[in-house]
């Protein structure tokens, strides 16, 4: 009770009840402005090509963003997901190399992939929500059991993807490239799961788990299934990074946990719970990706990349949060 | 058509009895009002009912057959559907969402099916839409609301249950005369239709207007059952006090008018602020001055105020005569005032750290300290806590090794090392053991004979009894009654206490 006593005020401008409805509409505003930017500086980044390329590397986050975005929501965290990522790209990477490369080879392998990836996805609910351990702790310390398997099923980076998978991945069908279709799909499951009643319930959680437990609600089933969700969508980040990369990789998602979260945060999803949007997450991802690109584009010299990155994601942290604060609360 | 009967149940928390013998019937067709003093295990009789809590012995039987109610799901799935207190919403849903949010209607498998929500929503709404107040829709997040309207939101969240036994735990507190009738007329259209209801509330006025039988419990036992028709609000009472209490002046070493020619050590006038209004009272220099009433009526919002923790609106507050605007507990502490309070947790105990730390950081701040020997800092650390009988091993012992009741001495220790002139005491008590609480009830008696000046908050009602000189009941933010000498007893109090506000 205490935490919504004090902001029992009706009157808000047009703006405020826009952003409450909306809550990435500030990190939308940012992406605006760093696709201006990057166009500026170089004109040939709103190119067709340039564009494929940045969704091509960056689909791969998204997903992540949105894993991490369903555990979120009921006031969770995993950091485990850039592990599950690891883990999956390996899988499918060892099982298509030793069934042939075909297209069935393909098709079973991304089949053993989702399979694995829930599976870590259920474990982690059940660390979590079953056992109620710290949701920090327990995903961390998933997150190296699940890295250490990864090491077990390919301990040194390199093999290769059979050449029809990263084909496809970076292909056309029909003028048009792959992966748009995938951000198509991307969005329609999107406005799907908007609508679930799932969804409702997870905020609700993040509300107040006590008392959304107290209102009758599963809260532990609940919370379990936004773990497998989370899991779930790990692996169709891990299908994206494969098809990016053509290779496979034991720890190539473990510097992409916290981006995740960054990404979450960035979309103006709150990491108490109860409050946010997954459409905020895939924008915060592509903040992210626009970030690196025009921090390349401005012509950083390479020893202060890292440095000029780290400090514009702290930028438009403070915008967004400043934008929300103004218009918001 | 659903009866309820719970049979001798019992709960246990560690070493206190919140409940020794519950026993309770309730019929289809009655409103039957659940009432008892601060403690007294009526909440805890309420929760094993709606699952929250599992009783340690007894057996409640739902239509004759026993049951066990292992959670809410499970209360719900046997028919019994709980209004809380504390409010069980979801701040950032809309209304509708809150309303259905435990079955949420679902199309295609997944989907929320708005439409038959919003239906469900505007059923319930639709019956308090005019009682309810500007900005009040289906489609408002419950945090935009003021308190009364989540209150009603909360009472058509149970009502949508539609379940055959439903429990009201204060549902009216902070309603308005329209809600309020506007939820008995609802009260007794369900309760014609035969459903059994369960009201708890403070208010005699409201338990004579709706309810059809009271039962009463004392300290953690079911009293008493009675017909409302054949009984009175002086009647609701004596069962409460007790038959051997009834008009019996308190006993105890209270009653030490001695000092009454004392100089004023707080002089509070017309103070008013979040949760209380108009509060005016002095206290004298070897003075204890009682807080009572029901839980949350201002009691505590006063004294942090006095604090500086929330500062007042309005209103003056005198030290030794002269006036002073406290605005942070800083100010409050350099000026002499002291408080403890019973939630160490959040506002004494500084976790994880020793002992010595814990006793020393009001010497450190009033004496403006920066490099001490710790030598010395143990020396004037041990006496206050050798006055207080603390245990404890060694001063860089962590503090929370302590029990509850040293540990509430050793933040009360931290005071005594320079005596502040007001000590405001915020229901110092709550947890600990007999033991403790007996010393610190000496040390505060002892502390008052030296000239200190002492405002005493107690939830339990024996507490203030025993050894306030005079109580102040509060009622809705305001004090309702004083009760000087002869008066102080536990029928006066509760009268004060449970009258109409």
């Amino acid at each position: 009770m205490s935490v919504m006593e004090n902001n029992a005020t009706p009157s808000r401008s047009g703006i405020g009840v826009l952003v409450d409805r909306f809550p990435f509409l500030p990190a939308l505003l940012i992406l605006v402005v760093l696709v201006a930017l990057n166009g500026y500086f170089q004109p040939n980044s709103l190119g067709f090509r340039a564009i494929t390329g940045l969704i091509s590397t960056y689909l791969a986050l998204m997903m992540l963003a949105v894993a991490q975005t369903y555990v979120v929501y009921a006031g969770d965290v995993d950091l485990s997901v850039g592990a599950i990522l690891s883990l999956v790209n390996c899988v499918i990477i060892v099982l298509m190399e030793r069934w042939g490369g075909g297209g069935f080879a393909v098709l079973g392998a991304c089949a053993i992939g989702i399979i694995v990836g829930v599976a870590c996805g259920c474990l982690n609910g059940v660390v979590v929500a079953v056992l109620r351990l710290q949701a920090i702790v327990a995903t961390f310390a998933t997150s190296i059991f699940f890295t250490g398997l990864a090491l077990y099923v390919l301990p040194v980076a390199g093999t290769p993807a059979p050449a029809l998978y990263w084909r496809t991945y970076g292909g056309r069908f029909l003028e048009i490239p792959f992966v748009f279709y995938v951000v198509a799909a991307l969005a329609i499951v999107l406005i799907i799961a908007t609508k679930a009643r799932l969804t409702t319930e997870m905020l609700a959680v993040g509300d107040d788990a006590q008392k959304a437990f107290q209102g009758g609600l599963p809260v532990t089933a609940i919370r379990l299934k936004g773990y497998v969700l989370c899991g779930l969508f790990s692996v169709l980040a891990a299908l994206c990074i494969t098809g990016d990369t053509a290779s496979g990789d034991p720890l190539v998602g473990g510097a992409m946990t916290l981006y995740s979260v960054a990404a979450v945060v960035l979309g103006g999803t709150a990491l108490s719970g109860g409050r946010g949007s997954v459409t905020g997450s895939v924008i915060g991802a592509l903040i992210i990706g626009l970030i690196s690109s025009l921090v390349f584009y401005v012509g950083t010299p390479s020893q202060w990349q890292n440095l000029v990155q780290g400090l514009a994601i702290l930028v438009a942290l403070m915008l967004g949060v400043m934008v929300t604060r103004r218009v918001g609360a | 058509m659903s009866h309820l009967t719970i049979r001798g149940a019992r709960k246990v928390y560690g070493a206190t009895v919140a409940l020794s013998r519950g026993d309770f019937d309730l019929r289809a067709g009655e409103v039957h009002v659940l009432i008892g003093s601060n403690g007294s295990g009526k909440s805890t009789l309420c929760k094993i009912v709606s699952g929250a809590v599992r009783p340690d012995a007894g057996e409640v039987l739902i239509d004759g057959k026993p049951v066990s109610i292992d959670g809410p799901r499970a209360a719900r799935a046997l028919g019994i559907a709980t209004f809380y207190q504390e409010l069980s919403l979801a701040g950032r849903r809309t209304v509708a969402e809150n309303i259905g949010l435990p079955t949420l209607p679902v199309r295609g498998g997944i989907f929320v099916d708005r439409e038959r929500l919003r239906a469900l929503a505007d059923r319930y709404i639709s019956r308090f839409v005019d009682v309810a107040g500007e900005g009040f829709s289906a489609d408002t997040r419950v945090e935009q609301l003021r308190e009364d309207q989540r209150q009603l939101v909360e009472i058509m969240k149970t009502l949508a249950t539609e379940a055959p036994i439903l429990i009201f735990d204060e549902p009216t507190s902070s309603l308005d005369r329209s809600q309020v009738e506007r939820f008995f007329e609802i009260l007794r259209e369900l309760k014609a239709a035969g459903r059994a209801i369960v009201f708890i509330s403070h208010r005699m006025d409201e338990i004579f207007a709706i309810g059809d039988r009271v039962t009463v419990i004392r300290d953690g036992e079911t009293v008493a059952t009675s017909l409302i028709a054949e009984t009175s609000p002086a009647g609701v009472i004596r069962q409460m006090v007790g038959e051997q209490e009834e008009f019996a002046v308190t006993n105890g070493a209270a009653p030490a008018e001695s000092q009454k020619g004392g100089e004023t050590a707080l002089a509070v006038s017309g103070l008013s602020g979040k949760g209380f209004a108009d509060i005016t009272f002095e206290v004298r220099r070897g003075e204890i001055l009682g807080f009572g009433g029901l839980h949350g009526q201002g009691q505590s919002a006063v004294l942090r105020s006095i604090f500086g923790v929330m500062p007042a609106e309005q209103g003056t507050i005198r030290l030794k005569g002269e006036e002073r605007t406290i605005h942070s507990p800083r100010e409050a502490i350099r000026c002499g005032l002291a408080y403890v309070s019973g939630d160490r947790g959040r506002d004494g105990v500084v976790h994880g750290r020793p002992i010595l730390e814990n006793v020393t950081p009001i010497h450190f701040l009033r004496n403006r300290l920066s490099l001490v020997r710790p030598a010395s800092l143990r020396e004037s650390a041990a006496k206050p806590l050798s006055a207080l009988k603390t245990r404890f091993a060694a001063f860089d012992q962590p503090v929370n090794a302590l029990s509850g009741g040293n540990q509430q001495k050793v933040v009360i220790a931290r005071w005594l090392i320079d005596r502040p002139d007001v000590l405001l005491l915020d229901d110092p008590t709550k947890g600990i053991d007999l033991q403790a609480k007996a010393d610190l009830f000496a040390l505060i008696r002892s502390l008052a004979e030296e000239g200190m000046g002492i405002v005493l908050y107690s939830s339990e009602d024996a507490e203030l009894l025993t050894n306030a000189d005079r109580i102040l009941v509060f009622n809705s933010g305001s004090v309702s009654r004083e009760l000087k000498g002869a008066e102080r007893t536990r029928y006066n109090l509760y009268h004060a206490a449970y009258e109409a506000a």
